[in-house]
């Protein structure tokens, strides 16, 4: 028995060390059970630019200014079981995006919201990965955000399945989330007391080992959301009426497509690996975006590495969006939230990672900018809420 | 559109001329920097970034809540 025990154990080891590939697991990370406890910690400074003056009508000019802590463990529980932990805490101030309306010329200005905002969230995250055989894992995820004006509980399941003569993984998964949110009573109105949404999200993808040095994942998922999707905190103007200053208002319903396809190849002369992501978004909003990010992972020496990516994103208009509005719409919906606006965005990210024997630090540093002129289509209004941002994050990962 | 995107993501994948790697071959293919997302912490704080600035987001799998950022 005990014989037995230690043959299925070192094979459990040598198929989990195999099976330890991108390419053959959907997250690589979840390819074989962890076989020593991991601690991690990133603290995370996220900032916003400041609204430029020519696109200001009123409140304060200074945008989001975020602190992150994210703490995380991975432990095994058994020899084909393990756990993942990860809570996030945030705190934010500053201000937000209130309501577009025409300024000079018609061109349109952005109200921001005029008491600085604070808030805090907390976010824990549990996954619980089970290899029922050294080629199918089955994973459970539990989690739970809370702030003061949102909280939201979400579940979900994957199944990840190994065929090795083909160097091909299968995935699929489902996932759910309750949603509720009761909006602070503050010196801007909000449109509602308290309401709820949900979201049920549906995935299938497959990973192919190509060659000795290159990898592929494709996967299709799809979301529907159901509920309060509208944003309780925005206005928007519409010029034709007596008080112009109406409520954001969004259809209840939405259905999201996403194509992921992920593509790794290693350059041994570089020592080096390139990345390359894209992915396609679809909604019955109207909104499609691409998403392309391309990354070069360089190896610096025995114990540094160098990771660069460069981001492009670029999307469409909900169909009830405007700047501001002429005459209200005969369905009734209107948005002039930024983030449904049509506009494109480059992002930058550099991060140092230095291995320090159980110890890796790193340092990460991210800029982005979100503009019209970046889209892949023409637009003919900018909305002026547009975002920039730059983020600076250090961290450290402990192996026991 | 929907059904192009299937049909060019079954293409893709079945286009791909796929060779033969034994176990031992498989050095770089393990190597962490390989991975989908070599730092899982950092793609999660990414991916929520975006999820809070941008219309769209998912693609990576089924979890996760959402949450009120503006």
């Amino acid at each position: 028995m005990k014989q037995t025990q230690q043959k299925s154990s070192t094979l459990l080891a040598l198929t989990s060390a195999a099976l330890a590939l991108p390419g053959m697991s959907g997250k690589a990370d979840a390819a074989a059970p962890v076989s020593e406890p991991v601690l991690r910690y990133h603290a995370s400074h996220y900032r916003e630019a400041d609204i430029e003056r020519k696109d200001h009508l009123g409140g304060s000019r200074e945008r989001y200014e975020i602190d992150t802590h994210q703490l995380g463990l991975a432990a095994p529980l058994s020899r084909a079981t393990d756990i993942k932990l990860d809570l996030m805490v945030e705190s934010m101030s500053g201000a937000s995006p209130w309501y577009v309306q025409p300024g000079a010329g018609g061109k349109p200005v952005q109200a921001m919201s005029g008491a600085s905002i604070k808030e805090e969230r907390y976010d824990i995250q549990g996954r619980l990965n089970h290899f029922v055989s050294s080629d199918t894992v089955l994973s459970y995820m539990a989690g739970y955000s809370d702030e003061d004006d949102y909280e939201a509980v979400n579940v979900g399941f994957e199944f990840e399945h190994t065929i090795p003569a083909k160097q091909l993984t299968v995935s699929s998964g489902i996932g759910y989330s309750d949603d509720e949110v009761e909006p602070t009573q503050g010196k801007t109105p909000v449109s509602v007391l308290k309401a709820e949404k949900d979201n049920l999200t549906l995935f299938a993808g497959l990973g192919l080992v190509l060659d000795a040095r290159t990898a592929v994942q494709t996967s299709l998922s799809v979301s529907d959301q159901q509920g309060f999707l509208s944003d309780p905190y925005k206005l928007v103007y519409i010029a034709n009426q007596n008080n112009p200053f109406y409520a954001d208002s969004r259809p209840d319903e939405r259905r999201q497509w996403v194509w992921l396809t992920r593509f790794r190849h290693f350059v041994p002369a570089a020592n080096a690996a390139f990345h390359a992501d894209y992915r396609y978004f679809d909604d019955d909003w109207d909104i499609e975006s691409h998403t392309l990010e391309l990354g070069w992972y360089q190896n610096v020496g025995p114990t540094w590495r160098i990771d660069t990516s460069l981001r492009w994103y670029s999307q469409t208009a909900a169909f009830f969006y405007a700047p501001y509005f002429l005459s209200q719409r005969a369905d009734g919906y209107a948005s002039s939230d930024y983030r449904l606006s049509p506009y494109g965005a480059l992002g930058l990210r550099v991060k140092a990672v230095k291995k320090l024997g159980p110890w890796q630090l790193s340092a990460e540093f991210e800029t982005y900018s979100a503009k019209a002129s970046y889209s892949l289509d023409d637009v003919d209004v900018e909305n002026p809420g547009l975002v920039e941002f730059n983020t600076f994050t250090l961290g450290f990962d402990r192996v026991f | 559109m929907r059904i192009c995107i299937v049909l060019l993501a079954v293409l893709l994948v079945s286009a791909c001329s796929v060779t033969k790697v034994e176990p031992w071959d498989r050095q770089y293919l393990s190597r962490p920097e390989m991975a989908w997302d070599p730092d899982n912490t950092t793609a999660a704080y990414r991916a929520h970034v975006y999820f809070s600035k941008e219309a769209s987001s998912g693609g990576t799998g089924a979890g996760g809540g959402g949450c009120g950022c503006n």
